[in-house]
């Protein structure tokens, strides 16, 4: 379900479970996210939003989600 | 500890909400713009409340424990293996430590509204909303819920959303607080809040009702539904201790219509005595009244038992009735066993 960016590398944060990113959809769209480990966040492009991993927890809450500007460079997650 | 059986056959009228019953609808707008289903619960308050309590939680976490043993019971009355398990709304993860193990359980993935909860479960652990749950179609063999349900806003929603993460021939079993519960604090509320402000403010959830389970579980596509009740009583040594509970365990008022500003000093302690005056037992303490309403379905599947369609009959009724081998007058016989 879930596409990644290869990165190399993450810094020493606990990371997602990659049987939870098996499984994982857009809790909005239910459509694919893209996993970008520098940024820590879940994409779903066609929601526009970046869902937050806390300390290897998803954070699948709407609410809590960053939404994706139209400049990529918001992605580089400042 | 009283139990109420099923009330099968009696397709529920619903008392509670009538607006929420609503079909499904296909696809998925925007919390802001479901407006069909009447918003009674302020979620960000949930949320807060369970983030607030998951520090402490196993000090106050008896009821969900005693919960989720009864879970684990129930569900070991199942003669089936159930690889993949979804504990929906899961608290500190108790469930699914109960039900680690057990019943072929390989992989429990614990999600919970508060972030905090989450990461108290430990494990594969998500925050999620129990309205918009964040897995893909089929992927779990079971979906167990421990006393969480009662604070969604759009309960056919969740259930629906919960058939849809469960594979074929899945499984789905809840606990979640129903109407009877807190009766005795609600009528003391109510009392001295009329006396004292001479009006009544929510300040006791209001929860589902049996009857309105089976219902519930129809409308969301799940077959072989059963609904029941079991009261729970707990003691306490007074309404304040009550109270303190309700707070550690994350569940006190989120009502979108409570008052706000707080209750005040003076109404909890007209109500804390009232409560003492009327349901006080010999040795002082008061008793609390827990209802926990279990929900339970399969998602539909070719190998589960169904009624035959109507008009597929191969063999005349009459025929079996009046059968040769069958004399008349046992067949008015065995009508009176009916």
């Amino acid at each position: 379900m879930i596409s990644e960016t290869k990165a190399g590398d993450s810094p020493a944060a606990p990371r997602v479970d990659a049987k939870l990113l098996e499984i994982l959809v857009c809790p909005l769209t239910k459509g694919p996210l893209h996993y970008e480990p520098a940024s820590q966040e879940l994409i779903s492009e066609r929601a526009g939003l970046a869902y937050p991993i806390r300390d290897g927890i998803p954070i699948m809450l709407i609410d809590e989600a960053r939404k994706l500007d139209d400049t990529a460079a918001s992605a580089e997650g400042v | 500890m009283t139990a109420a059986a099923p009330e099968s056959g009696d397709i529920a009228v619903p008392r509670w909400h009538p607006r929420l019953f609503r079909l499904p609808q296909h696809g998925y707008s925007a919390p802001m713009e479901n407006l069909e289903v009447m918003t009674v619960f302020d979620r960000r308050l949930v949320r807060r409340r369970r983030d607030r309590a998951a520090g402490r939680f196993a000090a106050f976490s008896f009821l969900v424990e005693e919960v989720a043993e009864r879970l684990a019971d129930r569900l070991s009355a199942v003669r089936r293996a159930f690889p993949r398990v979804l504990d929906l709304g899961c608290h500190d993860g108790t469930l699914g430590r109960v039900l680690a193990g057990r019943q072929g359980i390989e992989r429990v993935v614990s999600c919970d509204l508060s972030p905090a909860m989450a990461r108290a479960a430990g494990g594969l652990a998500v925050a999620a909303d129990e309205e918009w749950l964040p897995f893909a179609d089929g992927t779990f063999d079971l979906v167990v819920s421990g006393l969480s349900l009662h604070w969604v806003n759009d309960l056919p929603g969740a259930l629906i959303q919960a058939r849809r993460v469960l594979k074929p021939d899945g499984f789905f079993l809840a606990a979640m607080l129903g109407g009877d519960t807190l009766i005795e604090l609600r009528r003391c509320l109510m009392e001295a809040e009329l006396e004292i402000a001479g009006g009544v403010s929510p300040r006791v959830s209001p929860f589902a009702g049996v009857r309105d389970g089976g219902g519930l579980l129809q409308r969301a596509g799940l077959a072989l539904p059963v609904a029941d009740t079991e009261v729970l009583t707990v003691t306490y040594a007074d309404a304040f201790a009550l109270m303190r509970d309700l707070r550690g365990m994350g569940e006190t008022n989120a009502v979108l219509a409570r008052r706000r500003g707080g209750a005040g000093r003076a109404l909890f302690l007209e109500a804390a005595q009232r409560y003492a005056q009327a349901y006080a037992e010999p040795d002082g303490r008061i008793p609390a009244s827990f209802e926990i309403l279990y929900l339970a379905g399969w998602v539909p599947d070719d190998s589960q038992q169904k009624p035959m369609r109507p008009g597929s009959a191969t063999v005349r009724l009459a025929d079996v009735l009046e059968g040769p081998d069958r004399p008349a007058g046992a067949c008015a016989g065995r009508q009176g066993d009916g």
